[in-house]
This record gives structure tokens, sequence and C-alpha cells, in this order.
């Protein structure tokens, strides 16, 4: 399997580009010390006041202190808001995840597994989660939390309570699937407990789907994250995210490209390494991709 | 976009975004321009805020885009010129600025003649008269609460529809002639009187809440058609002529403002002029970096640029009620640690707002005087601020700041990141509480609920230090039911008869001159921590000629723009 997707060649780049990208988002204090810099202090003489603000020099005013230059409007250093940014991206969009794996399959083996009135029940439940305006609600439930309250952890609660229907229906169905087969049905007759069965039986056959799908949801949700944070309901200042940093830079996408482009790169870039990842699991994963790859 | 909070900052909320002017370096009038043969062609404003209500009784002060006036005449108006002469009231319907007896308790106007509404009835005092007892009527909420306090009985009274015998306190003895008796001396009465709830409304034409879908014309212009907060199509009032009013020269033909559009995509179409953008101003959309960094190159658009001054304030408020904002040394420490620098950027960069150290903005009509008591240079002094907090025994110092969730109203994250790191380089550690915008009015302005420190921008209703010092020094305008604006929560006895002592004076020049002494005294104290004053750069069309910003709002003069 393992030789299938090194062949792969987008799973092999997706792989190298999320990977370098977890690795900035886990060392970026030390990127930063490296840089000598840190993502909150102002350089207010690296600016043209009357211009707006724009930072001096070249392509965002990039120096050898300044390694991608810096922030217009208040001069903070552009590299180390980027790797620090990597931080809420990657962790909000990969605790979100988490999360709405742990709860999907939770409630969709249940359902699956469980006896008639529990699958109606927890059915209609997902469908509930499906059918919700996520974004609104997200929106509405951020604005009431309590401020002091730690800001990625409530971004990734909220985003995994608002979109873990799409796991839990898929679980639900395949475990649904899984249960027929004589294996299961032995298992059960053998007079093992529920818990049992779905932990010993279900789960490992859940694995594959569950995994790409995941694979699938993380760039989601960082998208979601970025969404967030680029209509000001994300993390707080001065805590820097890709998604904020986006929603200041469309005021100055003319007067200063490289702001727009550094942090919309970066996204576009860990997004499209997660898909490439995510392709690549599914085909290999699944059976009927496998002679597609042939 | 109008909030319901009674009072001058409603003047920036209204306008959110916009920022006004008034200013002194306007040099865009065309010397070939001749107010006499300008007439002719279609004027397009493109504007963020719409008007709400175009009805005179719900108009702020300056709300409406500098708009209202070419519809509404009133008893005085803002001097339509650019930088210091524009601060001045000039007679409109009335003959002169009004003329004041029993200590400025009383003012008397006489109309002008020939004045007429758009159906060519002639304006009486009884319209005018009707007109403000209008905006008394709680259906038609929204204008300035001045009259209300100043006019002799009138505190509760609930407009003409309830209570149709009138406001006994104005007197109308004939047609011409107009008398308003107050209960304290106001010197600023003919400021006040360039409010739209000054403009005469024919009794007969009024349809209550309805009136504002025409409202009847006194003005150079006529309602075509009016969507509120969308569009508003003006014509030419047949029965106005230059020969009744000298002030305005309605150039345009037609007058055609769109709002709710956004302050870049305004900008871009002006730069752009493609079409009838060409003819397009705007009243609201003050330019943004992407403008700011293609200015003062040598490009064509420096020639098609304004500058003005709309006097407001955007300041820390400390509530000197709370801990640990009742010691003066750990204001005083906030006042040299602050970085304005960083603020300045924050809200734009040095072509939009400056650097304040005063409270009162520095416009000569207010009484501007040059003070700064705990001197924090450009980027802030932390070794003093320091200093002053070790010698009070307050190292270590955590604080709250509150702004608002967006930048809209420039109280928002981008200029509360830049206050907390300044304060991080004195030691001081701030924590950031985020209100949502449409809210932070209500929880700020109840003392009940009121942060220790908060964010708060003040701007003038009219060009004079009363309407500025007032609601924030004043000790007996701290409200505690709401809507409060001393947020300083500072009464001090002598200060407010000093404030009496200069509301009673009737020369602008003397009384600005006290206001600014007692801003200079009250600067002393750091009741308040200013950061910065607004300047305004407005684009307009290629093909628009005399356009400029009016010395009062710092915003261009519709009233006077050609596009011939």
């Amino acid at each position: 399997m393992i030789r299938d997707l090194l062949r792969d060649r987008g799973f092999v780049a997706g792989a190298v580009i999320a990977t370098g990208m977890v690795l900035v988002a886990v060392t970026a204090p030390l990127l930063a010390a490296l840089a000598g810099q840190d993502y909150t202090t102002y350089h207010d003489t690296l600016l043209d006041s009357a211009r707006g603000g724009v930072p001096i020099g070249a392509f965002g005013g990039i120096s050898g202190e300044h390694w991608l230059g810096v922030e217009p409007g208040t001069g903070r250093d552009l590299f180390a808001r980027l790797v620090y940014g990597a931080q809420v991206s990657l962790g909000v969009g990969i605790g979100a995840t988490v999360l709405e794996v742990l709860l999907g399959v939770t409630v969709g083996v249940a359902a699956g597994l469980g006896g008639r009135w529990a699958d109606a029940g927890l059915s209609r439940v997902i469908d509930l989660v499906l059918s919700v305006p996520s974004l609104v609600l997200a929106i509405s439930l951020l604005a009431i939390v309590p401020q002091d309250w730690p800001r990625p952890i409530i971004l990734a609660v909220v985003i995994a309570v608002l979109g873990w229907g799409g796991t839990a229906r898929i679980s639900r169905g395949e475990t649904l699937t899984l249960r027929t087969r004589d294996y299961v049905a032995a298992a059960q007759v053998a007079g093992a407990p529920w818990w049992r069965v779905a932990r010993r039986e279900i789960l490992p056959g859940l694995t594959a789907p569950i995994l790409t799908y995941a694979a699938l949801l993380l760039p989601t949700n960082m998208v979601v994250e970025a969404g967030l944070s680029f209509l000001g309901v994300g993390v707080r200042p001065p805590t820097p995210s890709w998604g904020q940093m986006l929603s200041t830079a469309t005021t100055w996408f003319r007067a200063d490209p490289a702001y727009v482009f550094l942090p919309g790169l970066l996204l576009f870039l860990t997004l499209l390494s997660f898909v490439l990842v995510a392709n690549g699991l599914r085909r290999v994963l699944d059976p009927r991709q496998r002679e597609v790859l042939r | 976009m109008r909030r319901l909070v009674p009072a001058v900052l409603s003047a920036t909320v209204l306008l959110a975004g916009c920022q006004g002017g008034g200013g002194g370096d306007t040099t865009t009038s065309n010397a070939a321009f001749d107010p006499s043969t300008c007439q002719g062609g279609t004027l397009t404003v493109l504007n963020q805020g719409g008007i709400t209500h175009l009805d005179p009784a719900r108009l702020y002060t300056s709300g409406g885009g500098n708009l209202p006036s070419l519809l509404f005449r009133t008893l005085t108006t803002r001097n339509r010129q650019p930088g210091e002469a524009g601060t001045k009231p000039a007679p409109d319907l009335a003959t002169d600025l009004g003329t004041p007896s029993d200590g400025a308790k009383t003012w008397t106007y006489h109309l002008r003649d020939g004045i007429q509404f758009e159906d060519g009835t002639p304006i009486t005092a009884a319209d005018v008269k009707y007109g403000i007892e209008r905006s008394f009527a709680p259906e038609l909420p929204g204008g300035a609460p001045y009259l209300r306090d100043w006019l002799q009985g009138a505190a509760d009274y609930q407009g003409p529809y309830k209570q149709p015998d009138g406001i006994t306190s104005i007197e109308t003895p004939d047609e011409k002639t107009i008398v308003f008796k107050l209960s304290k001396p106001e010197g600023d009465f003919p400021f006040l009187a360039t409010a739209t709830q000054f403009a005469p409304v024919p009794k007969a034409k009024d349809t209550g809440v309805d009136y504002e879908k025409h409202p009847i014309s006194s003005g150079p212009y006529q309602v075509e058609s009016y969507e509120p907060k969308k569009s508003l199509v003006l014509v030419r009032n047949t029965h106005w002529s230059t020969k009744v009013d000298e002030l305005r020269y309605a150039c345009p033909d037609r007058i055609e403002v769109t709002s709710g559009l956004d302050s870049a995509v305004i900008n871009q179409r002006i730069v752009t002029g493609a079409g009838q953008d060409a003819n397009a101003v705007t009243t609201d959309g003050v330019v943004g970096p992407e403008q700011l960094a293609q200015l003062g190159t040598g490009s064509e658009l420096d020639k098609r640029v304004t500058r003005g001054e709309f006097p407001s304030t955007t300041y820390l408020a400390f509530n000197t009620k709370k801990a640990p904002f009742d010691n003066p040394k750990v204001r005083e420490a906030l006042s040299y640690a602050i970085n304005r620098t960083s603020v300045v950027n924050a809200l734009g960069g040095s072509a939009v707002v400056g650097p304040s150290t005063t409270f009162l903005p520095p416009q000569k009509a207010l009484g501007y005087q040059q003070y700064d008591w705990f001197p924090a240079g450009d980027t802030g002094a932390p070794d003093k601020a320091k200093q002053v907090l070790a010698e009070a025994g307050l190292s270590n110092l955590s604080i709250e700041l509150a702004y608002q969730n967006d930048d809209s109203e420039g109280i928002g994250p981008k200029v509360a990141s830049a206050i907390q790191e300044s304060f991080k380089q004195a030691g001081v550690t701030v924590k950031l509480t985020a209100i949502d915008t449409g809210t932070y009015r209500d929880v700020t302005g109840k003392p009940a609920t009121q942060p220790g420190l908060s964010l708060a921008t003040w701007g003038a209703d009219w060009p004079s230090g009363g309407p500025f010092l007032i609601p924030i020094f004043d000790g007996r305008q701290i409200i505690t039911a709401g809507g409060n604006f001393n947020l300083a929560q500072y009464n001090d006895p002598e200060v407010n008869k000093e404030i009496d002592a200069i509301n009673a004076l009737t020369d602008p020049a003397a009384a600005a001159a006290r206001w600014g002494a007692l801003d200079a005294k009250l600067g002393k104290l750091a009741l308040v921590l200013p950061l910065t004053h607004e300047k305004d750069v407005y684009l307009y069309g290629k093909n628009v000629k005399n356009a400029y910003a009016d010395g009062w709002r710092g915003q261009l003069d519709v009233a006077r723009i050609s596009v011939k």
C-alpha cells in the first residue's frame, strides 16, 4: 500500500508540503527567533505614513531583517506573522477535524449498530446538523462566547460541532454495510457486547473511508477558519491567522500586492497539499479507484 | 446607519467611515469658474452611507452627507467656504444671524423677502415654527437633542400631532418674525439654527412619518425620487432662484445620488471616471491606501483631490470611577506611553489622521490651544511611563481595553492592537475586550456597565468648543440611565460654572479663547488620552469643477459644485 502511495506523485508532493507546513507551525517560535522577529512589534519607521501606511521598499518592504517584508499599516514582521498564522490555521483545522471524526464516528456507528429506534433518532439528529446553515450559526455562536475563553479551541469546537454530520452519515452507512458481513454477524451471535463489536469488527473497516474523508475535511475546516477570521469572528488580535491577514489585505491589494500574495499563497499551498494527500489515500484505499490508478 | 444615540457622536456614527473635514489647504477652486454660467449637466454622487430618513425633523446636524441643505433652507446655514471662513454660520432664510437679547436668552430672526416652497407658497415664520415643533414628536426621532434642552418649557413637549398648541417659547409676532425664548443663555444659537430642524415645513402638506417620501423643498432642488439608504434623485425647484439665495450656486440641473457603496469601489470609480462617473463626487468616501499611494506622484489624480478637516477626536476614555484609572498617576503614565505614530498608521496614515495631544482638534473655531502636558513624542516615552508607574508603586500593571469588533468607525481592532503594543513597551499588559459595534455605545454609555478603559470618538455638531467639551466634561451631563458621554464621569462645579459663563458669550472669538483655555486646564488632569484628529481627502471626477471641502464638515459642498 505504501508503495502504491509513493508511486502517486501528487500524494508525495502533497505529503511533503503538508508535513512542511505542520513543521513550520510547530516550530513557529523557533523560526521567528531565527529571523530575530516577533509578530507583535510595530515598526513605524518602515511605513510611508503619508501614503496610507504602505511599507517602504520593494515588494512589501523585504529586507535582510524582514525576510518577507512588513505588514502595511502596522509594520509588524510578515514572516513572523505568517509562521505564527500557520499555528492557528493548521491547529484549528486539525483540531476541528479530529473532533468531527470522533463525534461523527461515535454517532454514526451507534446509529448503524443500534436498533431501529436508535437509528431513526440519531439519523434525524444527523439530518439536523447537516441542514443547519453552519456559517451563520458559527458567526452567532462565536459572537456570544465569552472573550477570555481560548479562542482557537473555541473555533475548533464550534467548527466541529456544526460540521460532524457528514462523517456521521458516512460512518452509519458503512456500519450498516459491515454489520451484514458474516464475521460481524458471527461476533454478534457469539454474544459479543455491542461496544466490542464496534471496536473490534466495525472500526477497522471504517478506517479507510474515514481517513480519506478526514483528509478532505481538513482543508474545508481550514477554509472555514479563514472565512470566520476574515469575517472578524476568528482569533482576536494580535494573534495572526491567514484568513484574518487576507481580510485586512483586501484594502491593500493594489498598494501592497505582496501582503495579499503571501498569506494567499500559503493557504492555497496548504489546502492543495491536503487535497492531494486525500486523493492519494482515496485511490489507494478504495478498491474501485485502484483500477484507475493502474 | 443612524443609531438611537442622541448626541454628537452620532454625527460620526451616521457617516460611519466617512470622515468629514473643514480645514485649510483646499486649492481646487477653478480660476475660470463663474457661478452665473455654471448651470447644466447631471452630477453623480456616490456614497457609502445612504439617507435613512429624508425628513428635516429626523436628520442629525451633520447627517445626510451634505445633501439635505440642497432641499432644506434653514434660518442660518454653514458659510459655504473652505477653511476657516467655512466654520462660521451665515444667514439663509433669515436676514441675519439673529439678534440676541436678555443676555443671549432671547434670539430674534426676521425672514427675508421672496422665499417660497417648491409649490410657490410663500414661506412664513409659522412654517419654521411648525418644522421645529415636528422635531419634538416621538414619531420622528433622530434630530439633535439641543432644542429640547434649550427652549423654555419644551422639555416635555410631544410634538404638534399630540399637542397642536405648539411650543409657547417660540413666538411668531408676524409672518416674517420668529422669536426664541431660551431657559439659559446660549451664544451658539446661530450655529444650532443651521440644523435641518430649523427648515420650514408647510403644515398643510405634513403627512407625519410619510413626509420623508416627498419633503417639500425650500432649496434649489426638489425630490424626484427617493429610496431610503439607496438612492435620491434631485431636480430643479423652479420656485427657487439665486436672487433669494446667494450661498448656493446650484449648478447641475440634476443630481443623482447612489448610496450603499463600498468606499474602495467609490474611489476606484472616481479614479477611472468611465461614462457618467466623470461627473461623480462623493461626500463620505474618504480615500483609502490604494488612492493615497497614487497621490503626490505628479499623476493626473493630484488635480482631482480636495482636503478638509472635520473637527473630530479619537481618544482613550478613562473611567475615573474605576480602578486603576481613579489613580491620576496611571492615567499620566499611559499618556506618556502612547505611541501615536502607530495609531495614526492604524487609522490610515498621516494623510487622513493627525496625532493629537489635545482633546480639542486643531481648528481655530473651536478655540484650539496647543498643549502637551505628558510629552510622549511621536512614538511614545515608555521609560518615562515606567518611571511614573514605579513612583506610584505600580509595576506589572494589567488593564483591559474595550473596543469595537470592527474598524468601520475607526475604534476597532486595528487601533486597539496598536495601543496594546505601545503600552506593552511601558510594561503594561493590555487585555483586549471586543464589544459588538452595534451595542458598543450602549455598554460604554451606561456608567453601570462602562469599562475602565474604552476607545471613543467625538465629533463636533458645529464648529465651536461648546458641543465638543460640554457633553464630555460637564458633570451635570453624566447620564446614569444610558447615552452618557462624560465617560470620565468627571464633575467639578468650577468647570460647570465656567461652561455656563462661556455659553452666555455671543462673540464666537471670545468664547473660543475660553473654550481653549478650559481644554488646556482639563488636559492636565489626564481625564482622556487624546490620540488623533481627523483629516479628510476626497477625490472627484474629471468633469467636476469648483469642488472643495467646506470648512464646517470637511465634505465636498454639493451646493457649489459644477459639472458643466
